[in-house]
């Protein structure tokens, strides 16, 4: 059954919430969450972004204070003061960014912060060794972390948290980096720590896994726990509503799928207006780094007007690269690249904007925004020469159109001159979509990771425009590392794998399992 | 050349090179955790300052390097204050330092040793190692030199060790390249970050007393002239590495001992230009030899969680 209050505890708890509030400035993150942790369950934590997820976990690992409610750990109050303090009461933490030394070895980053004086490294790799064949987690002790694959790197973070012999591991959205392989090695990874009378704690918004995985599920939404449930495989529909608000039926294929929702469909687009004509012809793309390492090797591929291809690939496989080279942001050590007949080449981002390619980068805060602009400058920030006169910008003009902008692309803000920091991820994107997508020469757009970070609204509403934008005619690269995302919205999918393509297909559910092996590097 | 002259060469440019390469290492360690200290300068000028008037005032040298050691603990610990706490940024803030020591210095040397600044200072005393220092013609000239930098050998090579093999050296490289896992890991980025300056700032006043009461016996206003500037551009040179460090650091000491063989030689260069020799080095060193990606990562960057 689902309740909106917490099931009252079979065994005792070995950490419990009650009523935790935590807030960073007028914002609050959490607001009277109230949860308990039982020994020996995997405990899912179920959220949008934004949910409050991470605060949470954060809190219960002494990153962050809570303003308000209490906690108690093995039946004593627990106020820790600190992730160290954490650590000694035997809660670990796998953060959802990895924080390992990558010049460093496996064993050397394990042993960072354990003990003092004198490194047993042996001693080190043989517990590894030992965690390895308890929990099935292989890895190679001296392997330096920067040759390690994203899958192997993870396996390090969960190591270092076991080897601490913890009472409670949490994981925060540990599977959103991983292959579909990984994740069903991961998952079974939570299963045998918890059949070892830990708790543990798995953050995530895929509901597949919560479906292979969960004990119990905690749902929330805007920081308040919104269900419960102890039997969350029957109860995933209400669930579901739970977290969007809303019902699955209403759910766009591709935001529905986002949600890992196990039936991803394809969502197909209107066919292009005229018959097939290549738009964007990539030639040869070869970057090497400083290094001398290939990063992207000999990258060839044709797209369509109105047509979508997805690049699928672990990240760091030469995506970034690949992205920053159409961009103008990068110069290629070989290859060329063509938009019809215009050699885009080597050219500024300014003159391959001018030529009708529109990008949406993969860091939109380093790179897609200026946070402390207003966003009718962001929204414009391309054409703010169209809004100048005699050097002077005319910003009623630029308010007036931006307002345009955004009530056509449904961004949400206070008004065009709202400080683009103050937008919430999703709007910030829609922004830099509105700006890219009303190019107004636009024939090609190059997007990457659109959709990171964003919420299944936002997500749906992202597609939804480059859907459209696909049916007037444009070509649109595609690049993301969520696959089923890729497999709904796109025609075709070609797989990065260390900066080469390992294969192209037609992106067809079905054939999910064979993209997969091409992004663990199995040809085909 | 003759064996004698290149004798002298070699033991000068080791002489030359032992401030450097006492400051410098103790800049590497600081850098490698991830504090770019630019106040080494004013570090060494400091203990140079403080251990000359020590050994003056006492009339013992090693009292004079103990006041210097000490001279220098109020200086890093500024520094550490500014570049951690406070999140200063480290190169404004290290050269505001530098110019707070020469001023402060050389007010202070006008009012303690005014006209006499011909004041006899006790200096460090020189040591011959046996076996080595038998050696005919290299001995003497190259390995009698003053304790202090036999010392700081000792001091280096068990860095090294400490950075390879233990915790702690693991604590200082992660804080870094990755300070967010030192954090996670339960340990104090800012505890290992301060821990380093100081250090550093130790190193440094070794450096300075070298100059002052181990090398010339005197001092003289501003007289570090920059060598803490070269110990970071050695630092840099050698890759963030204890031996690439080291190699460095005697490069720019046999760069500054050209300046006395030239001219013994015969060899008619002007002096300005030799003086200049070493600071080209280093230009060079810092702006073409090296890529940048061998710096640590978070270099220069307060940590914040």
């Amino acid at each position: 059954m689902i309740s909106t209050s917490p099931a009252a505890g079979a065994s005792a708890p070995l950490l419990s919430l009650s009523a935790v509030t935590k807030r960073f400035g007028s914002f609050t993150a959490l607001s009277e969450v109230s949860l308990d942790l039982r020994p020996g369950e995997v405990h899912c934590i179920l959220g949008e972004n934004g949910a409050g997820k991470s605060t949470l976990c954060n809190v219960m690992f002494g990153v962050h204070k809570p303003d308000g409610g209490a906690m108690s750990y093995r039946g004593a109050a627990y106020q820790p003061s600190g992730p160290a303090d954490a650590l000694a009461q035997g809660i670990a933490m796998v953060h959802q960014h990895f924080s390992l030394v990558g010049d460093m070895s496996v064993v050397d980053n394990v042993l960072l912060g354990r003990g003092r004086g004198v490194l047993n490294r042996k001693e080190c790799a043989r517990q590894l060794a030992k965690l390895a064949t308890d929990y099935g987690l292989p890895l190679d002790p001296n392997a330096k972390i920067d040759d390690l694959s994203v899958g192997e790197r993870q396996r390090v973070e969960i190591v270092k948290c076991l080897i601490r012999d913890p009472q409670l591991f949490v994981l925060d959205e540990p599977t959103a980096v991983l292959l579909p392989d990984e994740i069903a090695a991961l998952l079974q990874v939570c299963r045998r720590v918890a059949a070892s009378g830990r708790a543990v704690v798995l953050v995530t918004h895929k509901l597949a896994e919560i479906k292979e995985v969960a004990d119990r599920v905690t749902v929330l939404r805007g920081g308040r726990t919104v269900a419960t449930s102890d039997a969350p495989a029957r109860d995933i529909d209400a669930l579901v509503r739970a977290m969007i608000h809303g019902d699955v039926a209403e759910l766009d294929g591709t935001a529905a799928s986002t949600l890992g929702l196990g039936k991803v469909e394809h969502v197909g687009h209107q066919p292009p207006p005229r018959g097939k004509v290549e738009a964007l012809q990539i030639d040869g793309l070869t970057v090497k780094d400083r290094q001398g390492v290939t990063r992207l090797d000999n990258f060839t591929l044709t797209v369509d007007r109105g047509e979508i291809v997805g690049v699928a690939g672990v990240e760091g496989n030469g995506q970034s690269e690949l992205a920053a080279v159409l961009a103008g942001m990068m110069t290629p050590t070989s290859g060329r690249y063509y938009l019809g007949e215009a050699d885009l080449t080597g050219r500024s981002p300014k003159e391959i904007t001018a030529a009708g390619v529109g990008i949406v980068s993969e860091d939109r805060h380093a790179v897609g925004c200026v946070l402390g602009m207003s966003l009718a400058e962001n929204i414009y920030l391309n054409r703010l020469d169209e809004f100048t006169r005699f050097g002077f910008l005319n910003r009623t003009a630029l308010q007036r159109d931006a307002t345009t902008l955004m009530r056509r692309f449904d961004v949400r803000a206070r008004g065009p001159g709202a400080s683009f920091s103050s937008l919430s991820g999703g709007n910030q994107q829609k922004a830099v979509l509105a700006r890219e997508i009303t190019l107004p020469n636009l024939s090609c757009l190059v997007a990457s990771q659109p959709t990171r970070g964003l919420d299944v609204g936002a997500v749906a509403a992202v597609y939804g425009h480059i859907r459209e934008a696909c049916g007037r005619g444009i070509a649109v690269l595609l690049v993301s590392s969520e696959l089923d995302e890729l497999l709904s919205v796109a025609d075709r999918i070609v797989v990065l794998y260390r900066g080469r393509i390992m294969g192209t297909c037609p992106a067809d559910p079905a054939r999910k399992a064979e993209i997969g092996a091409m992004m663990a590097g199995q040809a085909q | 050349m003759t064996w004698e002259l290149f004798a002298v060469f070699l033991g000068s440019s080791i002489r030359l090179a032992a401030p450097l390469l006492l400051a410098g290492i103790g800049e590497m360690v600081s850098e490698r955790a991830g504090v770019l200290n630019m106040s080494i300068e004013g570090m060494m000028l400091m203990s140079a300052f403080a251990s000359a008037v020590g050994a003056w005032a006492t009339g013992d040298p090693l009292v004079g390097l103990l006041i210097g050691i000490v001279s220098v603990v109020p200086v890093s610990l500024l520094q550490a204050f500014l570049s951690n706490t406070l999140r200063a940024n480290q190169i404004v803030s290290g050269i505001g330092i530098n110019i707070l020591v020469l001023g402060a210095t050389t007010l202070a040397y006008r009012e303690i040793f005014g006209a006499r600044s011909r004041a006899e200072i006790p200096g460090l005393a020189k040591i011959k190692p046996p076996l080595l220092g038998d050696i005919p013609i290299i001995g003497p000239a190259v390995f009698e030199q003053v304790w202090l930098l036999y010392a700081g050998i000792g001091i280096i090579i068990i860095t090294a060790l400490v950075l390879r093999f233990t915790s702690l050296g693991l604590a200082i490289h992660a804080a870094g390249a990755e300070p967010k896992a030192v954090d996670k890991s339960g340990l104090s980025v800012t505890a290992v970050r301060y821990g380093v300056v100081v250090f550093a700032g130790f190193m440094a006043s070794l450096a300075g007393a070298f100059l002052s009461i181990g090398d010339i016996h005197t001092f003289t206003e501003g007289m570090t002239r920059g060598a803490g500037y070269l110990a970071i551009a050695s630092v840099i040179f050698g890759k963030w590495r204890i031996g690439g460090t080291t190699l460095a650091c005697l490069l720019f000491g046999a760069a500054t001992a050209l300046q006395f063989q030239l001219p013994a030689l015969g060899v008619n260069v002007p002096n300005a230009l030799l003086i200049m020799l070493p600071y080209l080095l280093a230009l060079l060193a810092v702006g073409g030899l090296v890529g940048r990606q061998m710096a640590p990562a978070t270099l220069g960057e307060p940590y914040r969680r």
